[in-house]
């Protein structure tokens, strides 16, 4: 070979390198109609269980299997973005990037970020009960959480609210009685401390105050009392008044006055189920599926677990967070994929008796059936009598130790605008009252206002 | 590596004479102990902490060794984290990166020091001018710019790319290995060049042989950093497909027992202490060497 | 290109003269090609990834992304971050860090480096030793730090040694107080190692006479140290201490794992941390690049006054 020849071949290698290999990750952005030369239509759903998870994974697959096989014009192709489904940074990068799939999942609490991205299609003529046949009997509320000036952006496919968790063994063992549990904050409070007279390092009651854990919990506290976290235009905070100081007051005398929570906070999720898995806490806020959790994940059992309604500060709570998730669609999807994905939500989470509703197939799984969720149907609605007989049949969890949560309904609140900020405020209150002796309670609240007004005055 | 011929702080012979002796070994034997303690105790507690259940775990005073060993933690750790997929991913682009910074740099570097283009001096310039900028400040439109490359729309989310091309973007390693071409004689070169040796040729039959030593440093440079970056990978590689070890590792911590954690961390350290182990000698000579006389 | 392989069949007449003053400029202009060919692809990665994001920040903290929008909006950006509470805890928290960590994290890798350098013997185990933490993925590392050194109840590994030895225990990570010097140790016990080797390295390289000479002047050891050691370590000392304090200020992981963000009452939010919180989490890339801006200005001016005073005293 000649020397210019090598020298072209050198330009030509070391310019083209680079062009070609981009070129060849380009093939995964999809601007494809999603329609296939035969007719078939082709949608990415993710939130498909992790490998971890392997009967949730098989029962998944199973599901995608049979839909195609009653759909032969539909394909479903499953994607998996971790145990968690929506990780905060994770979440944003996939909106930020316009990586998210075709049908992907979202907090109730996601609606404003998802439309800021401007990756959201409104779906709002598409849905009824031609393509969902269970819509009518989907409960109002949960429409409304995914509405936005008259239009629906997504389909809600699980609801649930907060209530008081308790360990009934750990119960027993402090000679508390495991049916009756406390239901107010002075309860709670008195319960704890004989619990954690345990010792052993036992938590008589445990709560978060890191990785924005601690403010959705002070949130679901507030509302307990009958208190709000922002005001009803939403501008301003509107925790810093007696409602709030009552639930860190309750906090700072079961940590400190008792010395009922343990040494151990700046908890998040994972590491309070961590020491709820191994017997080390006696109660805990928590919605049903945390003893879920526990056991899948944490090496609990589920005959420990039992669930009581909220506590209120004198009688019973006056509300309590709820909160959920839901399938949005992404933007640019062509009529028949919009149609597809709404089927095949329809049939995996909607359909009591199939997909996350096939109470019959979970019943041997260690996955329980009978916890009073998803909550996805209106009160006295054929779907809703569907779906709880099923339950009731194939309960392989002691449907008692929810009986009283049930039973005691507390009004459910939702989260507040701009959740996650404002729970990353109210992180560093509650880490106050837990972690220092000497905190004081009402410049804690006034700093966390002052953040949240100027969050909210920023934001809009 | 100085033998013990070189003189030091203090001389050979005072450390061999009474006083001075007796001090020596006092100060090596506390030294050789609190360094094992301070440097290999935290190690060994890791090792055996993730052997224990969450119960010892949690026992005041904390045992020395676990007591009642479970293996299933590391078991756990292996299947639920997905381990050796994770490592595959980490090993993946570290080697990715170890090469497209060899093939770029070395050619950039070869460029602008024996080629000499006009503008040359301007790139360079502009090169080096981004070493003043710290990584986390181009963090958000670095961003950005990964999920949209400019002109091409392109989405490097979730593709190596994302980790590789940016790492060839690395002023430093252009400076060493620009450095280390500039102290190689011009005649070498020319004569190539009068015996009709293209410039290809030229680096691939006379630079990159006398070059193997900075060439070992900036592959070292870069499997540590693909090794030691966080947020970034954190960042570009957001499905659970494509962590890094450090990433998968943290993003499962949430929802895993800490002891499972652990014992995830220690399988993650195994294979790389190991290659350190085995290469330890020209690592290290590599790493002070290089990052020096460069 | 065609005429250019011409030369090559005509080699047995070699008349070089001929042919170079032939094509002088084209030679050049083929030359100045093949330079910048070899060029491209760092520079375009470059490009893509250094001098375009840089631009692209600025520009980004000018404007605000809404609805899929994306508008221009002045100083809004920064004045949402300056007035955001956080924003001053971070930068002293940041500072603080930075200042601990160049006390404990600067100054010990160079005495380790000078003891190191004296032994005779076990040298090989105990540089081993010290780089050994190197070698750890940093998750792994902090979450040894986490969950057993830290643990604030006395099953912790540090507060059962401070208890054997009959020592005041700490909460660690949940005392507003120890949370930074925590984090200090953790981040010097994992990185040391590096450094320790550099020093290492340098001492090395010192000329055995210097000491000889300084010995016979009646210089003890902690003025050979003052006098012969550290200036002729100078140069790698201060590239160190910038290094070193560049790199700190960017202060994020350990925040991250060990205090779960931003720690008790905000006692561990760092500005990197801040950074990541409202590009990520708040959905505000725009407030994220003012405050990298933020960052930069910051660094840049540090930079310029270190690299001033250092020169000035040559």
């Amino acid at each position: 070979m000649s020397v210019p020849q090598y020298r072209k071949a050198a330009a030509l290698a070391l310019a083209a390198g680079l062009g070609i290999s981009l070129a060849a990750c380009s093939t995964k952005s999809s601007d494809d109609s999603g329609t296939d030369a035969s007719g078939k239509v082709t949608i990415t759903v993710d939130c498909q269980p992790v490998g971890a998870q392997k009967e949730l994974l098989a029962n998944w697959n199973a599901d995608v299997a049979e839909f195609e096989k009653a759909n032969p014009d539909i394909s479903i192709k499953s994607v998996s973005v971790g145990e968690q489904c929506n990780n905060p940074p994770d979440f944003t990068a996939r909106l930020a990037g316009g990586t998210m799939t075709d049908v992907f999942y979202g907090y109730m609490t996601d609606l404003q970020q998802v439309l800021d991205s401007g990756q959201a299609m409104d779906i709002t003529s598409a849905v009824s009960k031609d393509t969902i046949p269970t819509w009518d009997s989907v409960d109002p509320a949960l429409k409304e959480v995914f509405t936005e000036e008259g239009k629906l952006y997504a389909i809600p496919v699980k609801n649930y609210s907060m209530g008081l968790v308790y360990n009934k063994a750990l119960f027993k063992k402090a000679g508390l009685d495991a049916e009756n549990p406390p239901k107010t904050w002075a309860e709670v409070r008195a319960a704890a401390k004989k619990i954690a007279g345990l010792g052993g390092g036992v938590a008589g009651f445990s709560e978060y105050s890191a990785g924005n854990t601690g403010g959705w919990h002070f949130t679901a506290e507030i509302y307990s009392q009958g208190g709000k976290v922002l005001s009803e235009d939403g501008k301003k905070a509107a925790f810093n008044d007696a409602a709030g100081k009552q639930v860190l007051q309750n906090l700072k005398d079961m940590r400190y006055g008792d010395n009922s929570m343990g040494t151990r906070q700046l908890l998040q999720w994972g590491d309070l189920l961590t020491n709820a898995g191994a017997g080390k806490v006696g109660m805990f806020i928590g919605a049903p599926d945390a003893t879920q959790a526990i056991v899948s994940q944490f090496q609990g059992k589920y005959e420990d677990w039992a669930m009581g309604p909220m506590p209120g500060q004198d009688g019973a709570a006056k509300g309590t967070l709820g909160g959920g998730e839901g399938y949005f669609f992404k933007k640019g999807l062509s009529d028949a994929q919009v149609k597809a994905g709404l089927k095949w939500i329809a049939y995996q989470k909607l359909t009591p008796g199939k997909g996350q509703l096939d109470y019959v197939r979970a019943k041997p799984q260690n996955y329980p059936v009978g916890l009073p969720q998803p909550l996805l149907f209106t009160n006295g609605s054929e779907a809703q009598k569907q779906e709880l007989d099923l339950r009731k049949a194939n309960a392989n969890v002691d449907t008692a130790n929810f009986k009283i949560f049930e039973d005691n309904p507390v009004a459910i609140v939702g989260e507040p605008r701009n959740a996650q900020a404002i729970y990353a405020v109210l992180d560093s209150a509650m880490s106050g009252v837990l972690t220092n002796p000497n905190a004081n309670i009402d410049s804690l609240l006034k700093t966390a206002e002052e953040k949240v007004n100027q969050l909210q005055a920023a934001g809009s | 590596m100085a033998d013990s011929g070189t003189r030091t702080l203090i001389s050979q012979a005072q450390l061999q004479r009474g006083r001075g002796k007796y001090i020596y070994w006092t100060l090596l034997t506390v030294v050789v102990l609190g360094f094992t303690l301070v440097f290999l105790g935290p190690l060994y507690w890791m090792v055996t902490g993730a052997l224990k259940s969450g119960q010892e775990i949690a026992q005041t005073p904390p045992t020395l060794w676990p007591h009642d060993p479970q293996l299933q933690n590391y078991a756990d750790a292996w299947n639920n984290l997905d381990l050796a997929k994770l490592m595959f991913n980490t090993f993946y682009y570290a080697a990715g990166a170890v090469f497209f910074q060899l093939v770029f740099d070395t050619a950039a570097a070869y460029a602008l020091s024996k080629l000499r283009p006009v503008l040359g001096n301007v790139i360079l310039g502009l090169m080096l001018a981004t070493l003043m900028i710290p990584a986390m400040v181009l963090i958000v439109p670095q961003y950005v710019t990964a999920i949209d490359l400019p002109f091409m729309h392109v989405n490097l989310l979730d593709s190596p790319w994302a980790i590789w091309l940016p790492l060839v973007a690395n002023a430093f390693n252009i400076f060493l290995l620009k450095r280390f071409f500039d102290s190689i004689p011009e005649d070498l070169i020319a004569a190539a060049q009068v015996d009709g040796a293209s410039p290809l040729r030229t680096l691939w039959s006379i630079i990159l042989p006398m070059s193997r030593p900075i060439l070992g440093v900036v592959s070292i440079f870069a499997v540590t950093a693909v090794w030691k970056d966080f947020l970034w990978p954190k960042l570009v590689m957001p499905s659970p497909e494509t962590r890094t070890l450090s990433v998968g590792i943290y993003a499962f911590s949430g929802g895993t027992p800490q002891n499972v954690v652990i014992a995830a961390s220690v399988i993650a350290a195994v294979p790389t202490v190991i290659i350190f182990l085995l290469f330890q000698r020209n690592i290290m000579s590599g790493l002070t060497t290089g990052s020096l006389k460069g | 290109m065609a005429t250019m392989t011409a030369p090559a069949t005509r080699r047995p007449e070699p008349p070089r003269e001929v042919k170079t003053r032939r094509s002088k400029t084209g030679r050049k202009v083929r030359d100045n090609l093949t330079g910048h060919a070899f060029l491209i692809g760092a520079v375009l990665c470059f490009a893509l990834f250094m001098w375009f994001p840089m631009v692209r920040g600025i520009v980004m903290s000018f404007q605000r992304t809404r609805r899929g929008e994306t508008t221009w909006v002045g100083w809004d950006n920064y004045t949402r971050i300056v007035a955001d509470p956080s924003f001053w805890i971070a930068w002293k928290n940041t500072f603080i860090f930075t200042i601990l960590a160049l006390v404990l994290g600067y100054l010990l890798p160079f005495f380790v480096a000078i003891l190191l350098n004296e032994f005779r013997h076990a040298k090989g185990y105990l540089r081993i030793l010290v780089y050994l933490p190197v070698m750890l993925p940093p998750a792994s590392a902090l979450f040894l730090f986490k969950y057993y050194a830290y643990d604030p109840s006395e099953a912790g590994l540090f507060n059962a040694i401070l208890k054997a030895l009959h020592l005041p225990t700490s909460e660690w990570m949940q005392s507003p107080t120890m949370t930074i010097p925590a984090m200090v140790i953790a981040s010097t016990w994992m990185n040391m190692g590096s450094a320790v080797l550099i020093y290492l390295a340098s001492l090395q390289n010192i000329p055995g006479e210097l000491y000889e000479a300084a010995e016979l002047d009646g210089a003890g050891v902690w003025r050979r140290i003052w006098n012969v050691t550290i200036p002729q370590t100078r140069l790698i000392l201060t590239l160190l201490a910038m290094l070193q304090i560049v790199a700190t200020m960017q202060l994020f992981i350990e925040p991250l794992i060990l205090a779960n963000g931003a720690g008790t009452q905000d006692s561990a939010t760092s500005v990197a941390y801040l950074i990541y919180q409202h590009g990520f989490f708040q959905n505000d890339l725009n407030g994220a690049a003012a405050l990298s801006v933020i960052m930069l200005i910051v660094l840049a001016a540090f930079s310029a006054v270190y690299v001033r005073l250092t020169t000035k005293q040559d």
